[in-house]
């Protein structure tokens, strides 16, 4: 059994990149405005169906689309952005609460429509990616990866990059960063907050519709695959620590190696049961994440 | 002050008539199906079915009773893809809605959130889209099914795979964590245990799991099939998993979701060799003289009104409306429906013996299979060029099986 085990290590990072994908930008929005966006499958599933439709239109590999999608649902994000700041931003109610319901609202919308516009059955987006993988045998021992979830990890890799750029080295970051500590302080320092709020909410937006099209060539997309996405970025980024964007890959990474290891070498019946009390101990020994830097 | 009392007199009467009124001019028939969540695809193929029952019925005028024609109204419960929301329409249509009788649910999991409930409330449910045992095992009094367990019809699908040449011998067989693909599972091992093709491997995994890890640890097994219990979705991604990783085994069998075009549609050529199993196709031979007259009609017809390729599951949901419209015609009864005129579709339902276009709906009366419908025959599909192809048992068969599976890169 232990042939296996470098399968295991390797799936296990794989599943850890499209982890990341999924919750990276999720992380950001919550760090920066503090919104946790229930919304975030639904945006994943609507970039995916951008996605599909653009490659059947065109017949073009749909890795090239991302940029348009990134573009589409950016411009979507900026301009939806100040909605929810005055839902969150009211006299009355806490504005968490008010911020969770508001996008808990949105992704019913969504759904709702993707299942009214697109139908309820599942399709599945074309790379040419999807047929490829690196294939080691020796013996009896095997290893393979497949092109696509590498080319998803690559993608986790470089958004993850990206971010860190972006956040850490240039004046926008700066911005950011000053707006997450504290808004009113930012304000005073010639920070508009709402502006900087709408570029943040419109780069999660973007790179969540990126993933979409990314998740639609690994698996299948549908009108209701919204909801699973939700609730595994949000396994994530809990476990990173709420905000902390840092901690985004290292818990994406756990949880993969968590599952690959559980669907190889014990019941694979468990590995849910095995992801939440990992979690769960996590939680109780550290209650803001992994590193304990989270809200 | 008068006038305000003799309004709300007034409003209340208006409330209070319909409640006893008692004669109706129609059936009212509860649907209660996934019309979104994770299984809304079979739901809504469900509802189609049910619909498709309920607008022809209607085209014809209605349910013939001692010569006066009664229509149907369908009301409807999205079940969410929950047990408990099924039964929390379950309730609604049988306490709200006073329906006279229901059309079950998509999935074996919500059939058996809504049954209890219909007990309780003494109201006779046909489900056309539920398959596990466990339904029948729970032998429910007002539930009844048209697509038999999966335990009936399962089987039928690894004896065509036993009969190929060179016979399988080793298997690898999962199944999703829920009530209908953990018995598909269960029923592929058992079935493959008794043909003499090893089991090496037998796992339930867990809902919409990727399952990449699993089929590499698999690949190193080197099985000749892979038997796999699951919904639509979860069979295209454990293909796109296996075209992932470069690993094409002798043969892949599935069960429901092969049959939908969706498969086809979402894998192109990887849907290509995919065995399943079914009761009912649009090409298979039958005779009827309620609404359709064979399955092609019904075929081409579903096809003119939804503009899809209909499976076993369209099918056996519209079949549900047949066996009640059936049985009510048999016992005479006009709507509303009172509780003796339940008690006594129930026995008619018990009775029923009909050729539909869907084949023959008799409902088993003990053992097992209790109130499931068992004059069917299991039928092994195959998608071959695009179509899904009867490949066995022979005397169904309109092509050889294509085995072994060619290799993902080769097609």
């Amino acid at each position: 059994m232990l042939l296996l085990l470098p399968q295991a290590l390797v799936d296990g990072i794989l599943i850890g990149g499209v982890f990341i994908t999924i919750a990276i930008g999720f992380s950001l929005a919550f760090g920066v405005m503090h919104i946790i966006d229930l919304a975030v499958g639904e945006w994943i599933m609507l970039g995916a169906f951008l996605g599909f439709y653009l490659t059947q239109w065109t017949n073009i590999e749909p890795l090239l689309f991302l940029p348009v999608v990134f573009a589409a649902f950016g411009i979507i994000g900026y301009f939806l952005q100040p909605v929810i700041f005055r839902v969150i931003s009211g006299i009355k109610g806490d504005p968490v609460l008010m911020g969770l319901v508001f996008t808990f609202g949105l992704a019913l919308i969504f759904k709702g429509t993707g299942l009214t516009i697109f139908g309820f059955y599942s399709h599945s987006i074309p790379s040419v990616f999807s047929a490829g993988s690196i294939s080691i045998e020796i013996g009896n021992f095997y290893l393979t990866i497949p092109i696509m979830r590498f080319v998803g990890l690559a993608y986790a890799i470089i958004i993850t990059i990206m971010l860190q750029y972006l956040l850490k080295k240039s004046n926008f970051g700066l911005a950011v960063r000053a707006l997450a500590q504290n808004r009113e302080a930012s304000g005073l320092m010639g920070i508009n907050p709402k502006k900087t709020s709408s570029y943040v909410y419109a780069i999660y937006v973007g790179i969540s519709a990126m993933t979409g099209v990314l998740i639609g060539s690994i698996f299948s997309l549908s009108a209701q695959m919204g909801a699973r996405y939700t609730a595994l970025s949000f396994f994530v980024v809990v476990l990173a620590g709420m905000g902390y964007l840092a901690g985004v890959p290292w818990a994406a990474f756990l949880l993969g190696l968590i599952q690959s290891f559980f669907l190889i070498y014990f019941n694979p019946g468990y590995t849910l049961i095995a992801v939440f009390s990992i979690l769960y101990v996590v939680l109780l020994i550290s209650p803001k994440g992994l590193f304990g830097r989270g809200w | 002050m008068k006038r305000n009392i003799f309004f709300v007199f007034v409003v209340a009467l208006l409330l209070v008539l319909p409640q006893f009124a008692g004669a109706r001019d129609f059936f009212k028939v509860g649907v209660i199906t996934s019309l979104s969540g994770p299984l809304a695809t079979g739901g809504n193929v469900t509802k189609y079915g049910y619909d498709m029952w309920a607008n022809t019925v209607n085209s014809h005028g209605g349910i013939e009773i001692q010569g006066k024609k009664y229509k149907v109204q369908l009301f409807y419960s999205d079940a969410q893809s929950e047990p408990s929301q099924a039964a929390s329409g379950a309730e609604r249509l049988a306490t709200q809605e006073k329906v006279d009788f229901v059309l079950g649910p998509y999935s074996s999991g919500a059939t058996l959130g809504a049954a209890p409930v219909l007990e309780k409330y003494k109201i006779p449910m046909i489900t056309g889209s539920a398959e596990s045992p466990l339904i029948w095992k729970q032998k429910f009094y007002y539930t009844f099914g048209t697509i038999p367990p999966v335990n009936f019809t399962g089987a039928g699908a690894i004896k065509t795979l036993a009969q190929l040449k060179p016979a399988p011998k080793k298997a690898v067989i999962l199944g999703s964590n829920d009530a209908f693909s953990k018995s598909t599972a269960e029923t592929f091992k058992e079935a493959s245990e008794k043909a003499g093709i090893k089991v090496l491997k037998f796992s339930i995994v867990p809902q919409g799991q990727d399952l990449t890890p699993f089929m590499s640890a698999v690949k190193v097994l080197r099985p000749d099939f892979i038997g796999f219990g699951g919904h639509d979705d979860e069979l295209i991604n454990l293909v796109k998993a296996l075209h992932q990783i470069d690993y094409t085994p002798k043969a892949l069998l599935m069960h429901y979701g092969v049959t939908e075009p969706a498969f086809i549609e979402a894998l192109g050529k990887d849907a290509e060799y995919v065995f399943g199993g079914s009761v009912w196709t649009g090409s298979l031979h039958t005779k009827s003289d309620i609404l359709w007259k064979d399955a092609k009609s019904y075929f081409e017809d579903a096809r003119k009104a939804f503009g899809i390729d209909v499976d076993y599951t369209h099918a056996g949901s519209t079949a549900a409306g047949i066996a009640f419209q059936a049985a009510l015609q048999k016992i005479n009864a006009a709507p509303p429906l009172k509780m003796e005129a339940r008690e006594a579709l129930i026995k008619a339902l018990e009775d029923l013996d009909i050729t539909t276009f869907y084949g023959r709906v008799n409902f088993a009366t003990e053992g097992q299979f209790y109130h499931a419908n068992v004059g069917l025959d299991p039928l092994t599909i195959q998608i071959q060029n695009g179509k899904v192809t009867l490949v066995g048992p022979e005397n169904y068969a309109e092509a050889k099986p294509w085995y072994p599976m060619k290799p993902w890169k080769e097609r």
